[in-house]
């Protein structure tokens, strides 16, 4: 359900990205691997139109960002209620609480009311374990819990997708633990999902792993395969 | 001269040496306001910096200083501040000897200072439009019931202002540092009527036909020369020169020469074998100006105050609307709209907003008519104006303070950028701007006193206004004004710490 083809982004004379296809199914959970600058982060920012790349497609359902041009405002949107991101810094919204934080997306982006949108918000909440700390302000969370409402906030708005960049690369081990446990149950539950990680112990649980070296897929397939 | 090389020597150092006191004991320092304008100190249009000052009060001076056997210097000041300069001491770029410039005869000064006896006697004059049909005498600008009184333009603090609101009531007196724009006015339909000194009157209404004098000159008063106390032999100097003008024909011929001499003057001339009596009204000034106590003063204040505080909370909410505006346009919006309102913010902020409330209220309405405002709101929309400059650059700082991934994080979850901004961006950079704004807030409360150029009577002008007329209280008017500005403008600092406290707890402490 998302695919890309061809993709070339370049910054100068710099290749970020160098012609990269790849093909993601419903209920799939792919892994991207490989060392740092090597274009996994940038790839899902063009994916969901964080960046623009001068060739290529990207098409996610019958929704397709085409390189070389400004994509068009109501195609991003479109795409991005389909495809939502969690980010290594988690960026929540500090001047709100958890609760507020995940009802954003439901309430400002899909124009839902809030007695119509709270019960899921907090279901979700409590799905990630976190049913005790509806009114606390991101600051008052440990970098483990602020993941934990970032992944409940992305998913309130019911994506087909969700990318994940980096998402535990800025916790320690126990945090990155319950992030990482919070993500498995997420893939049981058939979410399609792309995971860009240096967490090789989640990679070696996904369906495909590609692994990207210098803006290039250098090998792809499943993770006994790709993962020494 | 001495004979041998070295006594000639000698005598030339002697003479360099002494030529600077020689020099300094000979000049006759006058303060004088040029702005007050023709005919007391002026230059005649088209003269440029080198030519000299022309004017009735420029002879006069020539002809005192010669009489006294010295050189006429002038010293220029702001007109209701030239007695200050007596309390300066006489060297230096601003020292003065003497004060000469249309000054009346008044009781409060004379406390503090010497007069000499009057070389003029002047009359207030009413001065209105030609096609003005309801305007034949004096009492026909007082207010009618169920109309608004008319407006009357005057000299600020002068006998023209107090006797004007003493007939026409405080609410109907406009008063401005600037004849030339009050009579300018009065010619250009935006005023009803200015009282000035028939000196002035009578240049003014010959310089422009759409105005004429109406009825007949009031309030007989004194112009007098005003020096230290301790001059006694200056001021004795003083009078005796001017009595010899008065008996030999000078004063006569410089007064016709700018078409000033009348009656007055004649009886003026005939008065000097004694004292001389004090004109009918004096008496009555005198009564009202000085020994007054502070308690009396306290409501004009106050009601002066309240100016102050509608010209600063009706300004700094729009001074900050459209400051966000601006902002949002620069650091978000396109291109072609950020780069004018760059230059917009630079202009604004580039130039003093004295100038600004000058544009406003003066030139504009001379280009587009339709665009004369009342002084008041002229003054809303010039702090706004000139405030929301500021506010643009705070603004702009906060909403660059916020961290590029609260965009990308409101924008993955499909909202639009308007959406972003309203709901994750402005309101963290509202909390982080509230320092430098409510320190804007606060310093706008002071800057609402350059309004009193454009006629708005403000707390500082009011103070001005009062120390005026009570120099015996100054101190108190002083503490008070200050106190007022400090009750102002405190609770804002105490609002701003109790946002600041609201938004630090409620973001968790951060």
């Amino acid at each position: 359900m998302i695919r890309v083809s061809n993709l070339t982004k370049s910054y100068g004379s710099h290749r970020i990205l160098d012609d990269v296809s790849l093909e993601v199914r419903q209920g799939e959970v792919t892994a991207l691997v490989g060392p740092s600058g090597g274009g996994k982060s940038t790839l899902l920012r063009c994916i969901n139109g964080l960046e623009d790349f001068q060739v290529g497609e990207v098409a996610v359902g019958d929704v397709s960002l085409v390189g070389g041009k400004p994509h068009p405002k109501a195609d991003l949107l479109r795409l991005r209620k389909r495809v939502g991101m969690v980010f290594q810094q988690f960026h929540l919204f500090p001047h709100m609480s958890a609760l507020e934080n995940v009802l954003s997306g439901p309430l400002y982006a899909l124009g839902e009311s809030r007695a119509g949108a709270e019960p899921r918000a907090k279901a979700l909440l409590e799905r990630v374990g976190l049913g005790h700390k509806f009114d606390a302000r991101p600051a008052n969370l440990s970098g483990g819990q602020q993941q934990r409402v970032a992944i409940a906030r992305a998913l309130a708005v019911n994506p087909a997708a969700i990318l994940f960049d980096e998402p535990t690369s800025a916790l320690d081990p126990q945090m990155a633990g319950e992030v990482l446990a919070v993500m498995r149950d997420l893939a049981r539950d058939g979410q399609t999902m792309i995971v860009v990680t240096h967490a090789m112990e989640f990679a070696r649980q996904a369906h495909t792993v590609h692994r990207m070296v210098g803006g290039r897929i250098e090998k792809s397939g499943p993770p006994g395969e790709v993962i020494e | 001269m001495p004979r041998s090389p070295r006594a000639r020597a000698a005598a030339a150092l002697a003479v360099l040496l002494l030529f600077p006191a020689l020099a300094a004991a000979q000049e006759l320092r006058w303060g004088t306001d040029p702005t007050g304008g023709a005919p007391f100190v002026y230059k005649p249009p088209g003269a440029t910096d080198a030519d000299p000052y022309i004017g009735f009060e420029v002879e006069l001076a020539d002809y005192l200083a010669k009489k006294l056997g010295r050189t006429s210097v002038l010293v220029d000041g702001l007109w209701k501040s030239l007695p200050e300069l007596l309390d300066k001491p006489r060297t230096g770029e601003k020292g003065i000897d003497i004060v000469l410039n249309g000054y009346e005869d008044r009781e409060g000064l004379k406390e503090k200072y010497a007069a000499t006896i009057p070389y003029y006697v002047y009359r207030l004059a009413l001065i209105g439009r030609d096609d003005d049909a309801a305007l034949n005498d004096w009492g026909d600008l007082r207010a009618k019931p169920g109309q608004p009184p008319r407006e009357v333009g005057v000299l600020g603090e002068s006998a023209a202002a107090k006797y004007s609101k003493r007939l026409y009531g405080e609410d109907a007196v406009l008063e401005s540092d600037d004849v030339e724009n009050v009579v300018g006015m009065v010619k250009d339909g935006r005023m009803a009527a200015t009282v000035q000194d028939n000196p002035a009157a009578a240049h003014f209404v010959k310089k422009y036909p759409e105005l004429r004098t109406v009825g007949t000159g009031r309030q007989p008063g004194y112009y007098v020369i005003y020096l230290r106390k301790e001059d006694d032999q200056l001021r004795a100097q003083l009078d005796q020169a001017i009595k010899d003008g008065l008996a030999d024909g000078t004063l006569q011929r410089i007064y016709r020469k700018y078409s000033i001499w009348n009656e007055d003057q004649e009886w003026l001339a005939h008065r000097y074998t004694g004292a001389w009596p004090t004109p009918v009204d004096q008496e009555e000034l005198a009564a009202e100006a000085g020994g007054g106590s502070i308690w009396k003063l306290i409501p004009q204040l106050l009601k002066a105050a309240g100016m102050t505080v509608l010209l600063a909370v009706t300004s700094f909410p729009l001074a900050m609307i459209a400051g966000m505006l601006v902002a949002l346009v620069r650091v978000y919006g396109l291109r072609w709209l950020a780069v004018p309102l760059g230059v917009y913010v630079e202009v604004i902020r580039g130039t003093p907003l004295l100038l600004q409330l000058y544009v406003i209220f003066y030139m504009l309405p001379k280009a587009f008519p339709a665009l004369a405002l009342d002084p008041v709101y002229a003054g809303i929309i010039g702090l706004a104006i000139n405030y929301s400059a500021y506010e643009a650059e705070n603004y702009r700082a906060g909403l660059r303070a916020i961290p590029r991934g609260q965009m990308e994080a409101a924008l993955s979850l499909g909202m639009t950028r308007l959406t972003a901004l309203r709901r994750i961006i402005v309101p963290q950079a509202f909390r982080i701007v509230i320092p430098p704004v409510t320190n804007d807030f606060i310093a706008l409360f002071k800057d609402t006193s350059v309004c009193s150029v454009i006629l708005i009577t403000e707390l500082t002008r009011k103070y001005n206004e009062l120390y005026n007329f009570n120099r015996d209280l100054v101190v108190e008017l002083a503490v008070l004004t200050a106190g007022l500005y400090l009750v102002m403008s405190y609770p804002l600092a105490l609002l701003a710490g109790w946002l600041e406290r609201r938004t630090h707890t409620a973001s968790g402490g951060r």
